[in-house]
């Protein structure tokens, strides 16, 4: 597939009065790909949306969609459309009339062609013959469809999408998550899709943007995010991670890799910032990455078992680490496979992971860090 | 809670004294002036005469056609006025100035209708101070009298139900909400198509229990009626206080008295079967 862009942000910040939610953010989205923009409550991401769909203006920056600067073009006038956080069905119409609601505004279509796109539309999303429902009367994910067929059938070159699934149930919210992914592959339309909803972004997405405060933290591939975070916080805000704080570098291995010092324990980790020895640095470690062994061997960190939290698949086990000379745990995700080893509250066990399951990061100040893993 | 109230014996007990009221003021003089309105003046007996009086004498039906149009048609001018007024206030302004213009709207209505009625006259009349002003604005070279005009009529029934149309229709605007509009906006609608499509059917109950509230009050207006309209009102309330008041014949004004209401009355259901709204929801 070519490289063609169908949004771009350059430099586009907004501010509300002294409040700066958007801060320089610059990103291409490719044709057809399905993009998200992964970040707490009041990072700033509706804020991005609302920009693209054209409810807010930037202070400064601009706009691109595909390939034409649309600041000064009204919403209703962008070959993009909105999927709302609570969908803004229209309730004094039934579900026809809401699909073809976008086709009446256009015009030079009969009746009769209204209709077939809607009814192919709505066909499209699994609600085929609904369409003379009133919206009351649909599920809730049945009205998430009518919102998706509501905004493709009028084939947008983008399609945003503010949280829809937020307001499901989880069974609900996983099978929506599929089926949107299906869709978007069969469609070929880039989706934009807003979340705080780390699973949802990287089950869906071809590419995460990380924000923050406004700012961009990290854009990337689900699994580069997930295993290569850029900053302190996308890599405690992605996925769960075991955070250990105020380590010291005690040297680098190489460019990649240093050697760190927690409570007299070294460990080995990625280099996520650029430090060098005697820097101090927290280190994550992904729980699932921990290789736990019972008993005491060797190339290991002992630790002692304190709380064993059965969750179906896997079991979050909590190790206090018996060498260190100041309280440290770890959290390890053992899966329950055939040679997952048996263990119990107050087993010793011996700790190891690659180095290149943990990330090396200076110390934020911590009123910064919104949601800790 | 609910169910362990609705259990309570007794607490329909509570309901009397709203049930007096209702039952005494309301009913009661109802079913008397139903009475009244089929009796013979002298003789008390069994007569349709006083209802033939209406149907034959032109005068009268006149009088009530004019009454019914002139309501309807300032009805759908206070409609005019406030939904814009309503939808601004709504969805327009801050909470600060939102406040600001509800009580700039609500404030005149602590003066009574009387009391407002004898301020116009004081504007209005030809030696008033529009008139006044007007003369000394060198705009027109005498007095004139803007009493006792069909407009001035207009002007003071449209003034006097402002309030009771803006509110309903605020009501059910506050209920829309804006992602609503939004969404319609992005889906490529327009000013007008958002307003026929959207806000307008969203906000129908709330028209129509404004629009009810207004026409069954100008309908029934005598006061603001009577002093600015003056002998030209020719208002159909007029009509039964005349009967009443001026000639002492009871049975003809009971007569006009049920008239108007069960015209009122049917009137106001064919209007709400028309639209297809349900006068329970609306309210």
């Amino acid at each position: 597939m070519s490289q063609e862009i169908d949004v771009s942000l350059v430099h586009v910040t907004k501010k509300f009065g002294d409040l700066t939610a958007v801060n320089d953010v610059s990103f291409d989205i490719p044709k057809g790909s399905f993009f998200s923009v992964l970040g707490p409550s009041g990072s700033g991401k509706t804020t991005i949306l609302r920009m693209i769909a054209g409810f807010e203006t930037p202070t400064s920056g601009d706009i691109y969609i595909g390939g034409e600067r649309v600041n000064d073009v009204p919403p209703n006038k962008r070959r993009c459309n909105m999927v709302f956080q609570r969908l803004a069905l229209f309730p004094m119409m039934n579900v026809l009339d809401n699909v073809t609601f976008g086709l009446r505004r256009r015009g030079g279509l009969s009746k009769e062609e209204m209709n077939r796109m809607a009814e192919d539309a709505l066909a499209r999303v699994g609600l085929k013959g609904l369409g003379q429902r009133k919206i009351n009367q649909l599920s809730g994910g049945q009205q998430q469809r009518v919102a998706l067929a509501r905004s493709l059938v009028l084939d947008p070159t983008v399609l945003l999408l503010d949280e829809p699934l937020g307001s499901l149930d989880l069974k609900l919210r996983q099978a929506m998550k599929l089926e949107l992914k299906h869709l978007q592959a069969r469609m070929g339309t880039t989706f934009v899709y807003i979340t705080h909803d780390q699973t949802i972004a990287l089950a869906m997405s071809d590419t995460i943007a990380v924000i923050n405060h406004g700012k961009i933290e990290q854009i990337a591939a689900p699994e580069e995010l997930y295993r290569r975070p850029a900053t302190h916080f996308v890599a405690s805000f992605v996925g769960e991670n075991n955070k250990l704080r105020s380590g010291r570098v005690t040297r680098l291995v190489d460019d990649h890799i240093c050697e760190t010092d927690f409570g007299g324990i070294p460990m080995l980790g990625r280099a996520g910032d650029p430090v060098r020895p005697g820097d101090e640095v927290d280190l994550f470690i992904r729980p699932e990455m921990i290789t736990l062994r019972p008993g005491k061997h060797e190339g290991g960190i002992l630790g002692k078992i304190s709380e064993i939290n059965f969750d179906g698949s896997h079991s979050l086990i909590v190790v206090d680490l018996l060498e260190s000379n100041r309280p440290l745990s770890l959290n390890v995700k053992l899966q329950h496979t055939e040679e997952a080893p048996e263990v119990e509250v107050g087993d010793i066990v011996t700790l190891s992971w690659r180095w290149d399951a943990a990330n090396a990061f200076y110390p934020v100040d911590q009123s910064h860090i919104e949601k800790e893993a | 809670m609910a169910t362990s109230l609705k259990r309570a014996k007794g607490l329909w007990l509570l309901l009397i004294p709203m049930l007096l009221w209702i039952g005494l003021l309301f009913v009661l003089p109802h079913v008397k002036l139903f009475m009244l309105s089929f009796m013979d003046r002298r003789t008390g007996a069994f007569t349709l005469a006083n209802y033939a009086a209406f149907f034959n004498k032109s005068l009268y039906t006149k009088v009530f056609i004019r009454t019914v149009v002139f309501s309807i048609f300032t009805t759908l001018l206070t409609l005019a006025i406030s939904f814009p007024a309503a939808f601004i206030i709504t969805k327009v302004l801050g909470q600060k100035m939102k406040g600001v213009v509800l009580m700039a709207i609500i404030l005149p209505y602590w003066i009574s209708e009387l009391i407002q009625a004898f301020t116009w006259m004081v504007l209005f009349r030809e030696t008033g101070v529009i008139s006044y002003l007007l003369q000394r604005l060198g705009i027109i070279d005498h007095g004139i009298e803007f009493l006792y005009h069909n407009y001035t009529i207009a002007i003071g029934l449209v003034y006097t139900s402002l309030l009771f149309m803006i509110i309903p229709i605020m009501n059910s605007l506050d209920t829309l909400d804006d992602s609503l509009i939004e969404a319609a906006y992005d889906l490529g609608g327009d000013f007008w198509s958002t307003m026929r499509e959207i806000i307008i059917p969203h906000a129908g109950p709330g028209i129509m229990v404004g629009s009810i509230m207004v026409f069954m009050l100008n309908l029934g207006n005598y006061v603001t009626v009577t002093l600015l309209g003056g002998k030209n009102s020719l208002w159909f309330t007029e009509a039964i206080y005349n009967q009443f008041i001026v000639r002492f014949n009871q049975n003809q004004g009971a007569a006009f008295g049920v008239i108007l209401l069960t015209f009122s009355v049917i009137f106001v259901w064919i209007v709400l079967k028309i639209t297809k709204q349900d006068l329970t929801e609306a309210m």
